[in-house]
């Protein structure tokens, strides 16, 4: 990057500078996604794009597994249960949105493609359908689809997308709304007009410029391919069975993403799973935990119709499968070995 | 200085240090997180565990007690500064229903309860210490100014060195299966000394304050926090005096504890003289709902029978035996001889010297009348019967 004031509002070299790696940057993810580049905003994360989106929306109807920015900022007045593979009930929507739409215009259908905690994909394609049917505007929160699997805006008629640039390699403190613009968005944040008046605030250009990079390499990439990585969390789950069978895998019989794992056991709660793992150097997470550190139960498991599980549930997560690949004893299975002995001996 | 020898002579761990493990409760005080800072530096393989014991935010906020959302975050940075890794217990259901609900209903029933006891006995030794067992710990450490000491093979409990800091009130429910696994490292040091050794490993809680009173009460108010637990169960009613005139009205016997003498809301009367016109809360009649007030020689009790006792010595043949007393954490111990019920775990009590304003609720903490510092073990106040229930109450 050039050495300058790369403030994107100024007149001078430098600014126009940082205006062209905003709109380069632009122009990456746009490709990724494959939508038009004008209609991306960027924000300081998912989350705010989130807020951004529903606080112009009254009536919101949502999942029971959505993230807590989906579920916090939808005000959970609207939510749609999931089956017991954690896949939201398309017949349950269809109903409810029949009734709902009677009294209600300007509703949003808020679905997750990928779940953050289980790896399950969503038949979003399904749920716009039923959606567009009842006329309803469609928001996709894609932030765990993003790199896992295709995120193609061209073969599905979503109005709104969310995306956050970490979950692809970028910094963290950077997000992306795509929005459709037939609809008018007023925006939360005031100030300075910057982002076409949807978002002030002087730009996150090193953010920006990261997710761009990301976006660029990830749109180079042939394919999404998750090959090693399925094969290193197959082996790891086949040998946890053997070891421990009374493992609960959620959503084992649906269709997942490669990289996570959602698992538990019925007699031993998840904190205390997190903490003797993280004590044998085992970095793994729980459902659900505040910033206080405090482990609650998990939504996520609690919808699947798991109750007595939802304290216990404990997430691993792999790598991308590029970097697996290319480097060398980042994961080996000897430690996925160690790391089964150690849940057995929980 | 802090002899780091002595630390580990005290921890009563055999071998090497560093082949041992030890959860330190850390409540973001400077107690706490001292006693992980010397065990640190005496090489033990140290984890910090905190109790998130209530939600601060709904639980009215506050400065200056244990376990807020500020304390949290403290007992966070000093793990970082020292090193270890620490970890959050989500223990606020349990906590409502064995310490706050408890609390709650003991000043139904006009008893003045001690909850920290009740933490202590339920929460931070049963279940925390059960989770510092599941993480392979040798032993759990906590801050408390209390002295184990082993002598001829027997564990026993002794006062803090510092008298002005002695916890041993709060811990005399504390079983001698327990007593084998925690560990007070505290216990031979000044709050001075506690102090000296945050500031030397430059710990953000050196200069931090002590707390005063009990976690989950901001400012003392803790009728409010019963009224906030209890809605609808508390009830005005009237104040009387022991021969049965009523002298006005209060909004709750919670209000009240055995031997309160200011904010009882009634002026002195006419026509009185002097020493009778100093009106003490005598007895709590919970039945009639009455707050029964009167002169301060009504408070005179000479006996009193004590619950669910806990011993924590081997208990001598014979079931009666002179021993000190503390009725109150505040108070001085007194004189008085034990007589045990074996088989029902109680015991009745009588002093040499007759005691005022000993209040049901609170706990009777034994000591080595040869020996002060000596914990014997406790007991709960159950009754404690004082002059006006040997007057006849027909006009009441």
């Amino acid at each position: 990057m050039d050495v300058g004031p790369l403030n994107a509002s100024s007149i001078h070299y430098y600014g126009r500078k940082g205006k062209d790696i905003i709109e380069d940057a632009r122009t990456h993810i746009g490709k990724l996604i494959n939508t038009n580049k004008n209609n991306i905003v960027f924000t300081s994360s998912a989350t705010e794009a989130i807020n951004l989106l529903f606080s112009n929306f009254e009536t919101i109807v949502v999942s029971s597994i959505e993230h807590m920015a989906v579920l916090s900022s939808s005000r959970g007045d609207h939510i749609i249960p999931v089956n017991h593979d954690g896949i939201v009930d398309l017949n349950f929507l269809e109903l409810y949105l029949e009734k709902l739409v009677k009294h209600n215009k300007n509703t949003l259908v808020s679905v997750m493609w990928v779940n953050n905690e289980t790896g399950v994909i969503q038949p979003i394609e399904d749920v716009v359908k039923i959606a567009k049917k009842y006329e309803c505007f469609v928001h996709c929160d894609a932030a765990q689809a993003l790199g896992k699997i295709k995120v193609n805006l061209s073969e599905i008629e979503l109005d709104f997308l969310t995306i956050s640039g970490h979950k692809i390699g970028a910094p963290t403190g950077i997000g992306v709304l795509v929005y459709n613009d037939s609809v008018n968005l007023k925006p939360q944040i005031l100030g300075g007009g910057q982002e076409k008046g949807m978002r002030a605030g002087t730009e996150n250009i090193l953010g920006i410029r990261g997710f761009g990079e990301a976006a660029k390499i990830m749109t180079n990439k042939l394919d999404n391919d998750s090959t090693q990585v399925k094969y290193l969390r197959d082996y790891l789950i086949n040998k946890i069975k053997i070891l421990t069978p009374e493992t609960i895998i959620f959503g084992e019989n649906a269709n997942r993403v490669a990289n996570t794992i959602l698992m538990a056991l019925p007699s031993v709660p998840g904190d205390l799973a997190l903490m003797k793992l993280d004590l044998d150097y085992f970095s793994v997470s729980s459902g659900s935990a505040c910033s206080s550190g405090k482990i609650s139960k998990s939504h996520v498991v609690s919808a699947m119709g798991y109750e007595k599980l939802a304290y216990n549930s404990v997430r691993l997560s792999f790598p991308p499968n590029d970097i697996v690949l290319n480097s060398e004893n980042l994961i080996t299975i000897q430690e996925l070995d160690r790391l089964a002995q150690c849940w057995s001996n929980l | 200085m802090i002899n780091i020898n002595h630390v580990i002579k005290e921890m009563d761990l055999e071998g090497n240090p560093s082949n041992h493990r030890v959860v330190v409760a850390m409540s973001g005080g400077v107690d706490s997180s001292v006693t992980a800072a010397l065990l640190v530096e005496a090489g033990y393989d140290v984890v910090g565990l905190t109790m998130q014991l209530y939600d601060y935010g709904k639980t009215l906020q506050k400065k200056g007690a244990c376990c807020a959302g500020s304390d949290i975050n403290d007992a966070r940075l000093v793990s970082s500064k020292l090193g270890i890794p620490h970890y959050v217990l989500n223990y606020e259901s349990l906590f409502q229903d064995q310490v706050m609900n408890d609390f709650a209903d003991s000043y139904l029933r006009g008893e003045t309860p001690i909850p920290c006891v009740r933490c202590n006995q339920t929460v931070k030794f049963t279940d925390m210490f059960d989770r510092a067992k599941k993480l392979g710990a040798s032993a759990l450490a906590t801050g408390h100014y209390i002295r184990r000491k082993k002598r001829f093979g027997i564990t026993s409990l002794y006062t803090g060195l510092d008298p002005i800091k002695d916890q041993s009130y709060f811990l005399f429910a504390t079983t001698k299966k327990q007593l084998d696994f925690v560990r007070f490292p505290l216990g031979s040091l000044t709050k001075d000394e506690t102090r000296s050794v945050a500031k030397r490993h430059e710990l953000n809680v050196a200069d931090k304050p002590d707390s005063q009173d009990i976690c989950f009460v901001p400012e003392g108010k803790y009728a409010d926090v019963v009224r906030k637990l209890r809605p609808g169960s508390v009830d005005k009613g009237y104040i009387i005096d022991v021969n049965g005139n009523v002298l006005g009205m209060h909004s709750g016997i919670i209000d009240f504890t055995i031997g309160q003498r200011k904010g009882i809301g009634i002026g002195g009367r006419k026509g009185v003289d002097d020493n009778d016109s100093i009106l003490y809360v005598i007895a709590l009649d919970t039945k009639k709902n009455n707050v029964i007030v009167g002169p301060r020689e009504f408070l005179s009790c000479n006996k009193i029978k004590i619950s669910d006792c806990n011993w924590i010595i081997d208990l001598p043949q014979e079931s009666e035996f002179n021993v000190l007393v503390k009725l109150r954490n505040s108070s001085q111990p007194v004189i008085g001889k034990i007589k045990i019920n074996f088989e029902n775990n109680f015991a009745y009590l009588l002093f040499d010297q007759p005691q005022f304003g000993v209040s049901t609720g609170q706990a009777a903490v034994f000591y080595n009348i040869k020996e002060s510092s000596h914990v014997l073990g406790g007991g709960w106040i159950a009754e404690a019967p004082n002059k006006l229930a040997d007057n006849n109450l027909k006009n009441v």
